[in-house]
């Protein structure tokens, strides 16, 4: 608990500090627990997700950082590795291959990465995995793209 | 996947993260004291023989009794670890602690602790945050400090193993030996890129990511030699497993992991003829042997 904190509370001044370094990363921790954060990340150029504005939480263990932090979207989006309905990810580094050397920061890249690499080979939301699949590359970027136009487009006016 | 790893560690956490030190007994075993052992629950609390090996392969392999048998001439005692995929790194931890402990070897205590400063510089020249390894030094650091006695901080041989039983100890000190693998792995690359070649098709630094720093992921030659490299200390594994020599006599191998010194002999340990360090492996699984 008192380890996980101080890792966390190093982790918040880093990104004080580094605040312009990613400015496809915004990342907050909550003004009252330090457990929880929430970030927004700008959706990866020439994906269908360009544009888009996501919103992830954060839900950080007292075993952090030896256990991961629980990590979702609570933008909906359309992504093989990412349930539509809770937001859940499916990313290797938030489960078995997870190290301290991760930090809440490189988890927002890993996940943008994820975002432009979709992996429809173990997917969470099975429509956009099989669309991948069957090689209807055209079909999966239209209905990626009316949900980044839907759900995580900044609101005009 | 999913099914096989929960088994595993159901079975791991019967142990705990260390056993206790068990003297071996006279051999050959009556069959009835072997039985005795068999009980459940045994493993868990019982002081256990090096005997207690052979009874778990009492059924098993002749090739792995007579092994068991040499075993005992030349070792009185074995400490069992749990096997959570950390059994390599928390056995070297546990046995290069106690052997500070119980030598009180200022001179290696500093020879390590400069290896170590090189193993920080190491992971910083390789883009590391320092945040993200550095609370993991300061426990190990802090650890070798207090084996040695003499300060108000000192610790026993019992409290020893009372925190190598706590995982927010013993699971920090696990992660600091990985860290100082991953860092020495990718530091010689191109040293280590043949070897790790042969076992995955990953690159040096996906071998890292994915089979080094992450908890619970298990040691090969390729990490025994790394950690044996940066920290300069020599280990020896002794393999307990169904091969034989051809000439149909039996015998135990053992391999020692004799560090580099790079020019430079103050890097390692004293003892490379004989490595203070000695675990014994079982396809799988890494325990703590001690010489008689």
């Amino acid at each position: 608990m008192q380890a996980s904190r101080a890792r966390l509370f190093k982790e918040y001044k880093e990104v004080q500090r580094e605040k312009s370094a990613d400015p496809d990363i915004q990342l907050v921790c909550d003004d009252s627990n330090i457990f929880k954060w929430t970030a927004l990340i700008k959706g990866p150029s020439e994906t269908p997700f360009d544009g888009g504005v996501f919103q992830l939480a954060f839900a950080v263990p007292e075993q952090y950082p030896l256990q991961p932090p629980q990590v979702r979207f609570l933008t909906k989006i359309f992504h093989p590795n990412v349930h539509f309905k809770t937001g859940e990810i499916c990313l290797d580094i938030l489960k078995n291959a997870w190290s301290p050397a991760w930090t809440l920061q490189s988890v927002c890249r890993a996940i943008i990465a994820l975002m432009a690499h979709p992996e429809p080979d173990s997917p969470l939301n099975c429509d956009s995995g099989n669309l991948l699949r069957s090689g209807d590359v055209r079909g999966y970027q239209s209905m990626a793209r009316m949900y980044t136009r839907l759900a995580a487009s900044p609101k005009k006016g | 996947m999913q099914q096989h790893s929960d088994i595993r560690d159901a079975e791991a956490h019967k142990l705990p993260f260390l056993g206790d030190k068990a003297p071996a007994l006279p051999f050959p075993l009556s069959i009835c004291f072997v039985s005795s052992l068999l009980l459940p629950n045994s493993s868990l609390s019982l002081q256990e023989p090096l005997s207690a090996l052979a009874a778990e392969y009492q059924s098993g392999s002749p090739i792995l009794l007579q092994k068991i048998k040499l075993l005992s001439d030349q070792y009185a005692a074995i400490r069992r670890t749990r096997g959570d995929g950390n059994c390599f790194f928390r056995s070297f931890m546990f046995a290069y602690l106690e052997h500070i402990l119980q030598t009180q070897d200022r001179t290696e205590v500093d020879r390590v602790k400069l290896n170590v400063e090189e193993c920080r510089k190491t992971l910083q020249s390789l883009g590391y945050a320092d945040f993200t390894f550095e609370d993991f030094f300061a426990l190990f650091l802090e650890q070798l400090d207090n084996a040695l006695q003499g300060n108000d901080d000192s610790i026993s041989h019992e409290e020893l193993v009372t925190r190598s039983r706590d995982q927010s100890v013993s699971d920090y000190i696990v992660m600091f030996f990985r860290f100082v693998t991953s860092g020495e792995i990718r530091k010689r690359s191109a040293f280590f890129e043949p070897f790790i070649l042969g076992l995955t098709n990953a690159t040096v630094e996906q071998f890292c990511k994915s089979s080094v720093e992450p908890m619970g992921e298990e040691s090969d030659h390729v990490h025994i030699t790394a950690l044996s490299d940066a920290l300069g200390v020599p280990i020896r594994v002794v393999y307990l497993d169904r091969s034989s020599c051809d000439t149909g006599e039996v015998a135990v191998n053992h391999h020692d992991f004799v560090p580099a010194s790079d020019g430079n002999p103050a890097k390692v340990a004293e003892g490379t003829t004989k490595p203070f360090v000695t675990l014994l492996y079982r396809p799988g699984h890494y325990d703590i042997l001690y010489p008689k």
